[in-house]
């Protein structure tokens, strides 16, 4: 077959139609005047991942085990915090926080909600001690309880930012101190009172990209890390 | 490239640091107008809204139906809807023209024609209609007094000053959850050692803020959060009935309460339906007012990092306080929310509300050091408190501030502290030691105190919540310990529960516990030489700031 000029661009525009009718990219007279960017008409940050075949997260039956619930693009859409980290780190650490305190963890990924207290307590509700960490990929972590308002927490950290791997790690440690019911001391609560000037439109858009992933039909799935 | 001087000087400047971004409006990043919001519209058969905005009554969402159901008044609907929005726009900011016309006409329009209105006005008239919609004659201000480490002897004293300050409301929040009693108890204690008639409220999460308010140990409550979407809403556990009934539940204790609301929460959370921010406000507010609310905290609050990202955003925000001032709803207009790294560019975000008034133009300011604000920061702080006497001076404008000796400081810190040790001493709480009252009495922030057991007062703050402490219990703890003016004053407190009126509109208590409100004391501006003028007493208390020229010392 000969392979012309008219026939690449014949291709192309339906490629590119199809590309605008799931919105992956702008439909180019919706671009707007001036030197601005054209983003109207674009309607999705990410293409959706699938989770055909994803096996779903089991009701957890060990007293000593503590449910860490991550975002729906976690480690698929977003591989790093708002500040960089990588999220295999925080993982990483939050489990070895668990585990120095005696206890074990399973991490699952929540697809239905990209709310952290939701998360959170989510995974408290499916954890056998009834205690849950909920992370959103951006960084922002909540530590619940089964039998709390959703709401409320045991130790909250809003602030994505502030968020280090020592956190993280003191974060499993006190997790698995409230799973041993033991007097806990909170981590000592941080601020930095310029964060939404420097962090929040990028937070927006990570949890469009959280967000827009989500499949409300799986829930909970298993998530290897 | 050849770097330029000018331009690498340009781009080491705070605004610098700031986020913006392009509209967006398939996210929901565009102010004022999005071409996806509806167009007015209403259709009313056998006294029942059966399409409301374009949409039909069988497609409304559960925000569409309330607000069709219980806030716009179909008696004057067709009226209303048939004056143009430029109309409308213009008896806004007409000053022959009284408030009461213009809230009479806004009760019988759609939140989509509200949108076209306010489209039709840039600041300065936005501004000129704050001044006139504002519900209270005399404009308000409030405060957040909060600590890193939730330090109730440093809350009673900060709340001590911020009322001796002139805030007229104090509110605070925990940075671990459990503390919440400690803090509303050291507030409650604080704020009526500096001024007497200073409301305050914990904001913490829902069912635990009702409790604190029932049981008398916060004396207002302001945190029932509302969305523009139906997502959010359900999001967030909710729906506008169930917010409702909240309303209905504190005032059955007699307890004043607003909603919140705000710009760019939709956005924040994924879920903006492709709106503006401003149809999305209109939304909330017009589903506040039929929940029967007397009032919101609004104007973008905790996501003004994404509304004021986009073109026109600060505009959006006073846009938005004036809807609810346009509603009948008392406006606790937000700058409560640091989200810009220029001082240049806070301090004008600012003036869109102090300049005209509201009734609480900080929702609130940060009587404490920014980095002890635990709402993550406020746009003004402690450090900016001569600044904005100076302003108030310079314009002379009533921002609700004035301006103090340092000898009334610490004489008002000490006491506050004082109060709380006495208080936790009576109920059997965590010591509180004479070396903490005397740091927190000369202390600027939580830098300059003493550390807390935490473990232990959490406990202890879990025991006062078991044991059914309510503020009455506070009172006879200060009355048995010696304080006999503020047990009163607290009893005074307690009792606007039972005379109700300060349920009112955009009600605050002077120093004699009177109500000032829309109520009684209403706006009545109608141009020069009428409404409310900042002289006589007023006036010489703002002219005194600290710092002046002696001349006789010269």
């Amino acid at each position: 077959m000969e392979v012309n000029e008219q026939l690449i661009r014949a291709i192309t525009q339906a490629v590119i139609k199809e590309l605008q009718k799931n919105g992956s990219v702008p439909a180019a007279e919706a671009g707007n005047a001036g030197n601005t960017q054209t983003l109207a008409g674009r309607t999705r940050m990410r293409p959706k991942h699938s989770y055909e075949g994803a096996e779903k997260a089991p009701q957890g039956t060990d007293p000593k085990e503590i449910v860490i619930g991550v975002g729906a693009a976690f480690q698929t859409e977003i591989r790093a915090t708002i500040t960089g980290i990588p999220l295999e780190d925080v993982i990483r650490n939050v489990r070895a926080g668990i585990e120095e305190e005696g206890m074990t963890s399973r991490v699952v990924k929540v697809l239905d909600t990209s709310d952290v207290g939701f998360m959170a307590l989510q995974s408290a509700r499916l954890s056998g001690s009834g205690i849950g960490i909920g992370i959103q990929s951006k960084g922002t972590t909540v530590i619940h309880q089964k039998d709390l308002y959703p709401l409320t927490n045991l130790e909250l950290f809003p602030q994505a930012p502030l968020m280090t791997l020592d956190t993280y790690r003191a974060i499993g440690r006190n997790a698995a101190k409230y799973v041993k019911g033991e007097k806990v001391t909170p981590i000592e609560s941080t601020n930095d009172p310029m964060v939404r000037a420097k962090f929040q439109v990028k937070a927006a858009l990570m949890h469009i990209i959280e967000t827009e992933q989500l499949d409300p039909e799986k829930g909970m799935i298993k998530w290897e890390v | 490239m050849k770097r330029s001087k000018r331009i690498e000087a340009l781009d080491r400047r705070a605004v610098n640091k700031d986020g913006f971004i392009d509209e967006w409006p398939e996210m929901g990043f565009v102010a004022m107008s999005s071409p996806y919001d509806p167009k007015p519209s209403i259709t009313i058969e056998n006294g029942v809204i059966t399409e409301l905005d374009g949409k039909k009554r069988g497609d409304f969402d559960f925000l569409d139906q309330f607000i069709a159901d219980y806030t716009i008044r179909v008696d004057r609907a067709k009226e209303s809807m048939a004056l143009s929005s430029l109309e409308i726009a213009r008896m806004i900011v007409d000053i022959q023209t009284p408030r009461k016309e213009i809230l009479k006409i806004i009760s019988g329009i759609t939140p989509a024609k509200m949108v076209e209105i306010i489209n039709h006005l840039n600041v300065v008239e936005m501004m000129m209609g704050m001044q006139k919609m504002r519900a209270r004659k005399v404009p308000g201000n409030q405060a957040h007094i909060t600590n890193l480490k939730d330090d109730p002897v440093q809350i009673a004293a900060d709340a001590a000053e911020g009322a001796l300050r002139g805030f007229s409301e104090e509110e605070t929040t925990t940075g671990v959850a459990r503390y919440a009693p400690f803090n509303a108890i050291a507030l409650l204690i604080g704020s009526q050692v500096g001024r007497k008639g200073v409301l305050t409220q914990c904001a913490v999460e829902e069912a635990t803020e009702l409790e604190l308010g029932i049981r008398g140990l916060t004396t207002y409550a302001e945190t029932l959060s509302v969305y523009g979407t139906e997502k959010v809403f359900i999001d967030g556990d909710d729906t506008p009935y169930s917010k409702a009934f909240l309303n209905s539940a504190y005032a059955s204790r007699g307890l004043k309460v607003r909603f919140t609301s705000g710009s760019g929460s939709e956005v924040l959370m994924g879920s903006s339906e492709r709106k503006s921010m401003l149809y999305l406000e209109c939304k909330c507010l017009f589903m506040t007012k039929g929940a029967g609310a007397q009032g919101i905290q609004n104007g973008s609050v905790s996501c003004i990092g994404v509304t004021a990202s986009v073109p026109s955003g600060i505009r959006e925000v006073i846009g938005e306080n004036l809807v609810a001032a346009l509603l009948g709803l008392e406006c606790a207009s937000s700058n409560d929310q640091s989200f810009s790294n220029s001082d240049m560019r806070r301090t004008a975000r600012t003036m869109l509300q102090f300049m005209p008034g509201t009734d609480f133009i900080f929702s609130g300011y940060a009587a404490e050091p920014n980095y002890d604000n635990m709402f993550a920061g406020s746009n003004f702080d402690a450090e900016d408190f001569d600044d904005y006497n100076v302003l108030q001076r310079d314009m002379q404008v009533d921002g609700g501030l004035r301006p103090v000796t340092e000898e009334e400081v610490i004489r008002v810190r000490r006491e506050a502290g004082k109060a709380v040790q006495a208080v936790f001493k009576y109920l059997g709480l965590t010591e509180v030691t004479d070396e903490q009252v005397e740091a927190v009495t000369y202390a600027h922030g939580s830098k300059d105190t003493l550390k807390r057991d935490v473990a232990s007062d959490l406990m202890a703050a879990d025991d006062l919540m078991k044991r059914g402490i309510t503020g009455i219990d506070v009172v006879q703890a200060l009355m048995e310990s010696g304080f006999t003016e503020l047990a009163q004053s607290i009893l005074n407190m307690l009792k606007q529960r039972v005379i109700g009126d300060y349920m009112h509109t955009a009600a605050i208590l002077d120093e004699d516990f009177q109500v000032m409100s829309g109520v009684n004391t209403p706006n009545d501006y109608l141009g020069p030489g009428t409404g409310y003028r900042v002289t006589g007493k007023r006036w010489e208390e703002i002219k005194a700031i600290p710092h002046r020229i002696n001349v006789n010392e010269f």
